[in-house]
């Protein structure tokens, strides 16, 4: 019954993102009320939906659009488990988030402005997880990015704001043209296979071209090195949109944006897209061939050294960041990194269930990462400051945010006992991805082991400057002269509920593996599962554990007790401190050189003395213009302005006329 | 009389309206040769039509005159307004389309 | 009784002559605005009558003109021009609405934009070649009053530049069309200009203009193909387009961008290419056109990106777009075709926008440049939120209908242009970066306190805007309405391609 309205789904949001775009502004708190019951709504269908389709059912409806023939467009909807999963996800925080920025955006005078468009947002992102086919899906994946950067730019008369919104959206598009660019093959690709005779393919009546249906059901018959490019390009896509390296830089700045936005859109749910994309064209990613490792399918292996490096990378700069929220956003980068790496090594190991154990990170991620951003907008709404250094000893005047936010801290990285299983829901997802980089190694040997250093590496890094965060904010002395106070009830409620899940989601391990695993079967594509039980050594089950402990302690120890006096570390001299301040030169490269110093002052403007100088200048303006010029001073000469002249001249014409004419026609 | 007899005066008097056009330098006498020009014509009109014996020829002579009667009436009014403003007649004086 | 087509055409001139003769400016504009607004309904009839399940001549009406020398008044229908007919039905009106203002010599104001709309309708309909250079020729006169009378501080220079860059491709068009009629003279015996008759005795020409160098095909294709692209316009014949723009009024510039240049790529669906595959080196031919595509693409975005003027960035994205029309064009598959004239249809409306907001930006805050600007989303949101959304529509965002044409034409010129298509690609972060790199310094961040107290545009001025903003949005999402009947003239069109084998 509710699966006859899974198109209300993404339908209610942009309902209320109309009305609240014209109407919001009389109406009760800038019109929060409309997407928040829109959102609502979608929530609850999506629950509906999942009920009637659990354990192993599917949602499929699908309408043409625009083509002809073979090449059909069409809208559709498909909500396998993958998509329910996601489904609910994201309407349960978006609409979380929905009701704690009623408290927080409350003193702000767009705030219309602020819900229809994060109401549009929500549509769109519920719009790319049940996207049928791959257009509707990029589609709706480049109106989420307009989203994201509204957003950002949301306080647009800050100068910075624009910028980061304009970084945002240019940096996600390199990603989404090379995404498009997939596109273009993959649909040139299944053409050619259906136009040719040989390979008995056709689409039956109701399904279309781009649909993932079709898609996987080509994939033993596209060319093997074309299918490389076509998910190696779809993965350029995922980069962009999830921040991994190299084009990771965006996430960062778009902390310009109101917390509430970097919760929703850049820790919980947009930046996941790219590990949506990967995860709903698994079957792809799964097929190309294994040149490069043993057993390794080349994109899979590409993605694990994309995510792993990133997972890393960006946890290092995370150690240095003074602002509350940038400390957020390269743990997300970090923590999108090891969703990245498991569907890589995972993938590669234990084949389809990798979408799971990325997915259940994906999840989990979600719930603690968008509380930790909600713990950090109410310190910000607190304290009126981002810089943790002015911070400090907050914990007795908000004691629900500090909980709160000790909890998210403890489920990013990763607390809890192992063998007797429990834990945070941290401990649950990303030890799982650990433990799969273990058997990665172990399976292919050699350099293989890299992403195990990675995994663990960056845990360790993760543990300590989320704990450093913590323990700046929060303990010690006040270190600047505001008043702060706890957050009003509908801020602090979304905090508690989202706390629940940080701490408890892990349960649903088991249950989430077993329904995410037969989401391909269900498509009809047949994974190869490695079955063998792997038995892990105790220590690489106790590790993951051990380096979060290790990192609370170090950060225990620098932080709360200041047993090192960190000012020797923290100077300008320090090259690695530099290094890292600076974000390892990413905003100097990408944004100045790349983009002011190359692009516009190297090619446009030579571009520009081209069309004006040579195109107009010479050649219109010297060479055609004064050839012309020439000519006419010449022939102006005749021009006597005698009217005899003239009057000679015809005559002479006449007379001339005339003896052709006899010559030409003879006699007389 | 034969039809020859006016066309050689015909020619006679074109080719003095040509010469007059080419050589002389007062409008007035311009004009005149214009005149001549158009006369010479008519002759032609008249004779051809006599010697077809057909009067469309006289009837396209007498438009011809009246047309030339108007032109002449143009053109010394041209010529008097000129000398009233750059008190000269004298077309080589008056090249103001001269590049 | 006359057909609906002269009878659209016929309105528009006597609206046109009747608005020179308004005595009063309330007079003038009251006029344009009916006239416009029948023209308007009478192509809606025409679009919702219209069969676009079939690609032959519709709404066809013939009267004999000049029989000597075979000129017949010939107007029809297909899936070629009927969008761009509704398309100039739909930005004339705005443009008056838009233009609600105009102070200076309103009834000519007025009058000439109709003018224009006579000559943009006439050169969509007619399918005599003598016509149809009529149209053409027509078609330039009033702009280059447009610009020349209500242009900014170059404008003599403007209106002259464009003069004789598009008079002297009209007339290597004209050289073009009269070695087919004397072509076909040569060969039927009867003088005709018909235009299907004139582009199928192409077929059977031969001999050369200059023997051992070009063959008379060759040559005749060239020019066509010259009288097309430089109306485009395309790189590297595109200098005239920038200086028109920057000094044209605002409802010069839209009219220009969003329907005149539209004409030279009607040109090449009407004209090129169904004598493309007969030309002597089609291969050739298409490469040429390919090249010329994506340098446009590519250069009009690097151009843009350099610009300082709003108006002028605008102008070289212009040139970008339509770069798209000469590669779908070039990529001889129908859906690549279909989607160039998509992307046709869609730049007129998008471009609208764009240069709309130029104009309330120039009124309002009295300069254009870039840099002088900042900030001014403070006092002008009405004009931000559509001026974004026109910007977001151009740079090729999803859900708008610039979206739909690129997707097209990328797509599906990828079968036989890939090298052609990757490079394309590239331009899309570009042309992405100097939209909202110019959004970021004129109209968000902080406000510029040199503009003064600046106010939001006249509310006629948004309301064309936003309806145009509406149908871009509307036609993003539900492009078969127009993308259909192009579809089906475009797959007509390429049967004798196939049937060449230029393309496999």
């Amino acid at each position: 019954m509710f699966s006859d309205y899974a198109a209300l789904i993404v339908l209610l949001p942009v309902i209320a993102f109309v009305l609240t775009l014209f109407l919001g502004k009389k109406l009760y708190s800038g019109g929060a009320l409309l997407p928040i019951a829109a959102i609502a709504g979608s929530f609850i269908i999506s629950l509906g939906i999942f009920f009637e389709i659990y354990p192993g059912g599917m949602v499929q409806q699908s309408i043409p659009w625009f083509g002809n023939g073979i090449s059909q467009m069409n809208m559709g909807i498909l909500i396998d488990p993958l998509a329910i999963v996601m489904l609910m996800m994201v309407s349960f925080v978006s609409l979380l988030i929905h009701i704690y920025a009623v408290g927080y955006m409350s003193h702000d005078p767009a705030k219309p402005r602020y819900f229809a468009e994060t109401s549009l947002f929500t549509a769109a992102m519920l719009s790319v997880i049940l996207s049928d086919n791959i257009l509707q899906f990029f589609i709706s994946w480049e109106v989420v990015g307009l989203c994201s950067f509204l957003l950002i730019g949301f306080w647009y008369h800050k100068p910075s704001a624009a910028a980061a919104a304009k970084k945002a959206f240019l940096v996600t598009r390199i990603g989404d043209v090379l995404f498009l660019a997939g596109i273009v093959m993959l649909y040139v690709n299944l053409v050619e296979i259906i136009n040719n005779p040989a390979n008995a393919f056709k689409i039956e009546p109701g399904n279309f071209l781009l649909q993932f249906k079709t898609m996987f059901e080509a994939i033993p018959l596209i060319d093997k090195t074309q299918l490389t490019y076509i998910t190696l390009l779809f993965f350029g896509g995922a980069v962009g949109k999830s921040g991994q390296f190299p084009l990771h830089g965006w996430l960062p700045d778009a902390m310009e944006g109101p917390t509430t936005v970097s919760a929703l859109i850049h820790a919980a749910t947009m930046v996941t897209a790219g590990v949506y994309l990967v995860a709903r064209t698994f079957p792809m990613f799964f097929a190309t061939p294994a040149t490069i490792m043993t057993g390794v399918p080349d994109s899979l292996l590409i993605v694990a050294i994309f995510g792993g490096f990133t997972a890393l990378f960006a946890a290092t700069m995370g150690l240095v960041m003074n602002d509350i929220k940038r400390v957020l956003a390269y743990s997300t980068v970090s923590q999108l990194g090891y969703m990245m790496l498991a569907l890589g090594t995972a993938g590669a190991v234990v084949g389809a269930q990798a979408v799971g154990i990325s997915l259940f990170h994906l999840v989990s991620h979600a719930f603690f990462k968008a509380l930790l951003f909600l713990c950090a907008g109410s310190v910000i709404h607190a304290v009126g400051t981002n810089d943790i250094r002015e911070m400090g000893g907050l914990f007795n005047k908000m004691k629900i945010t500090a909980t709160t936010m000790l909890i998210a801290a403890l489920a990013l990285a990763g607390i809890g006992i192992p063998f007797i299983n429990i834990g945070t829901a941290g401990f649950f997802s990303k030890d799982m991805i650990i433990e799969k980089s273990f058997e990665f190694g172990e399976k292919t040997g050699g350099w293989g082991w890299i992403f195990y250093g990675f995994a663990i590496l960056a845990a360790l890094l993760t543990s300590i400057y989320i704990f450093r965060l913590w323990f700046m904010a929060f303990t010690g002395k006040p270190r600047s002269e505001r008043h702060s106070h706890e957050s009003p009830n509908v801020m602090t409620v979304p905090l508690m509920i989202l706390a629940l899940f940080a701490l408890f989601f892990g349960f649903s391990q088991t249950g989430f593996y077993g329904y995410l695993e037969k989401n391909f079967e269900l498509m009809g594509v047949e994974i190869a599962v490695h079955e063998e039980a792997a038995q892990l050594p105790v220590i690489i089950i106790l590790l993951p554990v051990i380096v979060g402990v290790l990192g609370f302690l170090i950060s225990y120890a620098i932080y709360y007790k200041r047993m090192i006096d960190m000012s020797k570390i923290i100077s300008s001299e320090n090259p690695l401190y530099k290094l890292l301040l600076n974000r390892y030169y990413e905003p100097k490269i990408g944004a100045d050189l790349i983009g002011v110093k190359l692009t516009h002052d190297v090619v446009a403007q030579s571009g520009e003395f081209v069309d004006r100088k040579i195109i107009d200048g010479l050649v219109i303006d010297s060479i055609i213009g004064n050839t012309i010029f020439k000519i006419g001073e010449i022939i102006r000469k005749l021009q006597t302005g005698v009217v005899q002249n003239y009057a000679s001249i015809t005559i002479l014409g006449v007379a001339l006329l005339l003896v052709l004419l006899k010559l030409k026609l003879g006699g007389v | 009389m034969g039809l020859y007899s006016y066309l050689l005066i015909s020619i006679i008097i074109f080719t003095i309206g040509v010469y007059g056009i080419i050589t002389q330098r007062s409008g007035i006498k311009i004009l005149m040769c214009i005149e001549l020009l158009l006369n010479s014509a008519n002759l032609n009109l008249v004779a051809f039509s006599s010697y077809n014996g057909n009067s469309t020829g006289q009837v396209f002579a007498l438009f011809s005159i009246a047309i030339a009667a108007a032109e002449a009436a143009i053109g010394f009014a041209i010529l008097v307004a000129l000398f009233r403003l750059r008190d000269t007649i004298n077309l080589d004086n008056i090249n103001i389309l001269r590049w | 009784m006359a057909g609906l087509i002269s009878l659209m055409i016929l309105i528009s001139l006597a609206g046109a002559l009747i608005t020179f003769l308004a005595k009063t400016r309330e007079q003038a504009r009251t006029v344009a605005i009916i006239t416009s607004g029948i023209s308007l309904a009478i192509s809606l009839v025409i679009f919702s009558q219209f069969d676009s399940s079939i690609s032959t001549i519709q709404f066809l009406e013939s009267y004999s003109w000049i029989p000597s020398i075979g000129v017949t008044l010939k107007f029809g229908l297909d899936g070629i021009g009927m969008p761009l007919v509704l398309l100039s039905n739909i930005i004339i009106p705005l443009t008056v609405i838009f233009a609600w203002g105009e102070t200076k010599q309103a009834n000519r104001f007025y009058g000439l934009i109709l003018l224009e709309l006579t000559g943009v309708l006439g050169v969509f309909t007619s399918l005599d070649f003598f016509v149809f250079y009529i149209f053409w020729e027509i078609v330039l006169i009033p702009m280059y009053f447009l610009i020349s009378i209500w242009g900014g501080p170059r404008k003599e220079y403007a209106a002259i530049k464009f003069f004789i860059y598009t008079h002297v491709a009209s007339l290597v068009m004209l050289l073009a069309i009269f070695a087919m009629y004397f072509n076909a003279l040569g060969i039927t015996g009867t003088p005709s200009f018909d235009m299907f008759g004139l582009l199928k005795s192409y077929q059977v020409m031969d001999g050369d203009l200059i023997k051992g160098v070009i063959s008379l095909k060759d040559a005749v294709f060239i020019g066509l193909l010259f009288g097309f692209i430089v109306k485009m316009p395309a790189v590297p014949f595109h200098t005239w387009l920038p200086d028109a723009h920057v000094e044209a009024p605002t409802a010069g510039s839209v009219i220009l961008a969003a329907l005149l240049l539209k004409m030279g790529g009607y040109g090449l669906f009407r004209v090129i290419l169904p004598i493309l595959p007969y030309s002597d080196s089609p291969s050739r031919m298409i490469t040429l056109m390919a090249i010329i595509g994506v340098l446009s693409i590519l250069y009009g975005t690097f151009l843009a990106l350099a610009q300082r003027d709003l108006k002028k960035m605008v102008a070289y994205s212009s040139i970008s777009h339509m770069g798209y029309v000469t590669l779908g064009a070039a990529a001889l598959v129908p859906l690549s075709v279909s989607g160039a004239m998509y992307q046709q249809f869609s730049h007129g409306l998008i471009t609208g926008i764009l240069f709309m907001s130029c104009g309330v930006i120039q009124h309002s805050a009295g300069t254009r440049i870039i840099h002088d600007l900042g900030g001014i989303a403070k006092y002008m949101p009405k004009l931000t939120f559509v001026m974004l959304a026109g910007f977001l529509a151009s740079l090729g965002l999803p859900g708008m209908s610039g979206f739909i044409a690129e997707f097209l034409v990328l797509v599906n010129s990828y079968f036989t242009l890939p090298t052609f298509v990757i490079l394309a690609l590239f331009g899309i972060v570009f042309t992405a970066g100097y939209h909202l790199w110019a959004m970021q310094r004129a109209v968000f961040g902080t406000y510029n306190e040199k503009l003064g107290h600046i106010h939001d545009g006249a509310n006629y001025e948004i309301a064309s805007m936003a309806i145009l903003v509406l149908l871009v949005i509307y036609f993003g999402l539900n492009p078969n309405p127009v993308l259909n009947m192009m579809t089906v003239n475009a797959e007509q069109l390429l049967k004798s391609v196939v049937l060449r084998g230029v393309i496999t």
